[in-house]
């Protein structure tokens, strides 16, 4: 797991984003048990009722189940629920602003189908030239 | 006759003391200053460990740290949940909880990494075993939830256990319990 705190959210809530990004990534794939509360405290100095709470938010939101005696895992669907949830989130929260900001430039889908492509060439094109 | 009046005057003065006495009787002390004082014997380091229900496993074996003092004149004790040695950063959550007497009533207050700052007023149980602390008040936003519960059980100089029940939006809670001894100063020291 890699972490880096901002001082935006409480540590929990930060923590609860990054499993989510993990499972949306595909790191952690519908069955696999949550990072372990032991290694997570450890290695990032989280206090263990912090991770409690971040993976009790996860219970809560139906990505996550408990099973007595063994752990917590990603529950099935989970990463179909997230997408749901992240594509309306975009479509309602961010894509309205973008574009908005694409009106305005007067850009054509062509232009940035085009800079796109550049963006991907981009890393590789830096290497060749190392 | 000077050794009479020496003497009638020592009767006098003992009578008035007697009666003095009598009249204001040593204060009784409140439910919540015997809870205050009892939290305070539990100043020291203290490690253990934390436990939930459902268990989960990969917190077995988990060592937690805690550490208490009183200060401000004996009118405060401070509760950290931190290992010991390790040095003040603000970007981590180390919670501090203050316990104090207001009036009659004994209260902790919580200074949480969500933001908030919860109160709750504490309650000595009738054998003087625990002191358990309900929710009063809570200052700042609870938009990322609030700690809601805690309850200090003393079972002996060098044993207790807490229980920390935190609140999430939407009302579900988190609950931990910690089984915790007095670390000796070479335990603290070798953190």
């Amino acid at each position: 797991m890699d972490l880096e705190w901002n001082d935006g959210q409480p540590i929990y809530r930060q923590l609860r984003d990054r499993v989510v990004e993990m499972i949306l990534d595909r790191v952690l794939q519908e069955g696999d048990p949550l990072p372990s509360v032991r290694n997570v405290s450890a290695e990032y100095r989280v206090n263990p009722l912090t991770i409690l709470k971040a993976y009790q938010q996860l219970v809560d939101e139906d990505l996550v189940e408990k099973r007595r005696g063994l752990g917590m895992f990603v529950k099935t669907g989970a990463r179909d629920l997230l997408l749901k949830g992240e594509r309306q989130k975009f479509l309602s929260q961010q894509w309205p602003r973008i574009h908005a900001t694409i009106q305005r430039l007067g850009l054509t889908p062509e232009e940035l189908l085009a800079s796109e492509d550049e963006a991907d060439d981009g890393p590789d094109a830096a290497k060749k030239e190392r | 006759m000077k050794s009479l009046r020496f003497l009638l005057s020592v009767v006098l003065i003992s009578i008035s003391t007697v009666a003095m006495a009598q009249s204001n009787p040593p204060k009784a002390q409140t439910d919540a200053e015997r809870s205050f004082e009892k939290l305070k014997t539990l100043a020291g380091t203290w490690k253990g460990q934390i436990t939930t229900d459902p268990r989960e496993p990969s917190m077995d074996n988990l060592t937690i740290w805690l550490s208490l003092r009183v200060t401000s004149k004996g009118n405060a004790l401070v509760h950290e949940m931190k290992e010991p040695g390790t040095p003040d950063d603000p970007s981590k959550d180390d919670p501090i909880t203050m316990l104090y007497l207001d009036g009659d009533r004994v209260l902790l207050t919580h200074y949480c990494d969500a933001g908030n700052r919860p109160r709750m007023v504490g309650k000595i149980s009738p054998d003087g075993k625990t002191v358990e602390f309900e929710f009063l008040d809570v200052a700042g936003s609870t938009q990322y939830g609030h700690m809601h519960h805690a309850v200090f059980t003393f079972i002996d100089a060098n044993h207790h256990t807490e229980d920390w029940t935190f609140m999430l939006k939407g009302d579900k809670m988190v609950h931990a319990h910690m089984d915790l001894q007095r670390a000796t100063q070479q335990q603290a020291a070798a953190r």
